[in-house]
């Protein structure tokens, strides 16, 4: 289990994380989202025990992680920008990582290199952007971390590689109890891996929860009348945003699903669907009720 | 087995519940057989073990399958959760084709009568 317990971080006057108390339980896939500078990065690299926090702490399974050798034998991470010695071939990469990790399974690694038909004698700078990131994936995974951190993982690859490494890292969740932390913008693929989410802004954790509850909380719903929008409900439902499209009125609302379709049929509307909303509206309304909407900017 | 729609708005879980519940009442999986164990879906699938847990443990709470420790999930032979689930289900749609046959100005008595008839047929069958 992971844990962050009241953890703040500045860098000189800029405090990039304020109070953040975040938990990851083992063999959960937790996505970090957040707008931009929100401290994603700073989560993730304290993790990593790159950076060391100012206040609080951080611990997995209980003990602190700066400079601990012993749990970072079973991390590896994977940032934006894949890190490789200049001039190194994946066959030389490779033996590095098997002596910082004595988890490494050689033969895993001679699969996944042969799976994903790269060239272990090549320099892996003289490969594209997407290569390198998939050439980062086969020594974490050849690794065999216990957890793994993903800052904007599938930045670069192609839709046929993402799906290659969305399943490998799933077989490794099921069969060994992998935990992963993975922080990216793109809403649609931490939607479709990850089990717990927890958004930032402005360095504070606003929302830490399970997927499912967080949509199941927030629904969008779709109403017309015959005679206008009754007041009331309004008042009743206090939704997180109201807008008109012709004669529908759509309203994104918080609560259970069945109380809130009480509610409106109580008023008799001539149209009422009710949908679940997709984690990237979720994000963009949960962030617009503490002031961080969308504005069209004209320059 | 089964394919889930990513791009659907219902969560992965829900899907899966209801997927398997269709299974289950079509008898596409029967009584007593073995649900794939949670590993192999999610690597078939590629979708996060945690999610087809809790699908399962929903199932279980609802009657649908049972879990033995160490050997996997079961279709449940109790059949009764199955039946209430059907008769929910079924009553939604019927309400559905009501109030549209009520829209089309079919008078309430001609519907009344309709099921009276039908009702009484299949007494004497």
């Amino acid at each position: 289990m992971i844990e962050f317990k009241n953890v703040t971080k500045k860098f000189d006057r800029y405090t990039a994380i304020e109070n953040v108390n975040l938990t990851i339980q083992t063999g959960s896939i937790y996505g970090l989202i957040g707008s931009n500078g929100a401290g994603k990065t700073t989560i993730i690299k304290l993790l990593a025990s790159i950076y060391r926090q100012d206040q609080g702490e951080v611990t997995i399974d209980g003990q602190p992680v700066f400079e601990n050798v012993h749990l970072k034998e079973k991390l590896v991470f994977i940032p934006d920008h894949p890190y490789v010695f200049p001039q190194y071939t994946t066959r030389q990469m490779a033996r590095f990582y098997r002596n910082c990790y004595p988890s490494w399974d050689e033969e895993r690694f001679k699969n996944l290199a042969q799976a994903f038909e790269v060239d272990v004698n090549k320099k892996i700078q003289s490969f594209s952007k997407g290569w390198q990131r998939q050439i980062a994936f086969i020594m974490a995974l050849a690794a065999k971390p216990d957890i793994l951190i993903l800052d904007e993982p599938m930045d670069g690859l192609d839709p046929v590689v993402r799906k290659k490494v969305k399943n490998l890292l799933i077989q490794d969740v099921a069969e060994r109890e992998m935990t992963i932390l993975v922080s990216s913008h793109n809403l649609r693929e931490i939607e479709d891996i990850c089990d717990h989410i927890g958004i930032l802004h402005k360095g504070t954790l606003l929302i830490e929860k399970e997927l499912d509850d967080l949509k199941s909380n927030v629904h969008k719903v779709q109403v017309a009348y015959k005679n206008g929008l009754p007041d009331r409900l309004l008042d009743k439902l206090k939704p997180l945003h109201a807008e008109k499209r012709g004669s529908v009125h759509l309203l994104i609302v918080r609560g259970e699903e069945a109380a809130i379709a009480k509610q409106i049929i109580e008023t008799h509307p001539v149209i009422f669907d009710l949908l679940p909303l997709t984690l990237e509206e979720i994000f963009i309304y949960e962030m617009g009720d503490i002031g961080y909407a969308i504005k069209n900017v004209v320059v | 087995m089964f394919e889930l729609d990513m791009r659907s708005r219902k969560p992965i879980y829900e899907q899966l519940v209801d997927k398997m519940k269709e299974l289950i009442m079509n008898e596409l999986l029967k009584t007593d057989e073995q649900l794939p164990s949670v590993r192999q879906l999610a690597t078939e699938l590629s979708i996060n073990p945690n999610t087809i847990q809790k699908a399962y443990r929903e199932l279980e709470t609802q009657g649908f399958i049972y879990s033995v420790k160490g050997k996997g999930s079961f279709v449940n032979p109790n059949q009764k959760a199955i039946d209430k689930e059907k008769i929910v289900e079924m009553k939604k749609e019927l309400e559905k084709l009501i109030l549209e046959a009520l829209y089309l100005g079919i008078p309430a008595q001609e519907l009344i009568s309709l099921i009276q008839d039908l009702d009484a047929s299949k007494g004497g069958a």
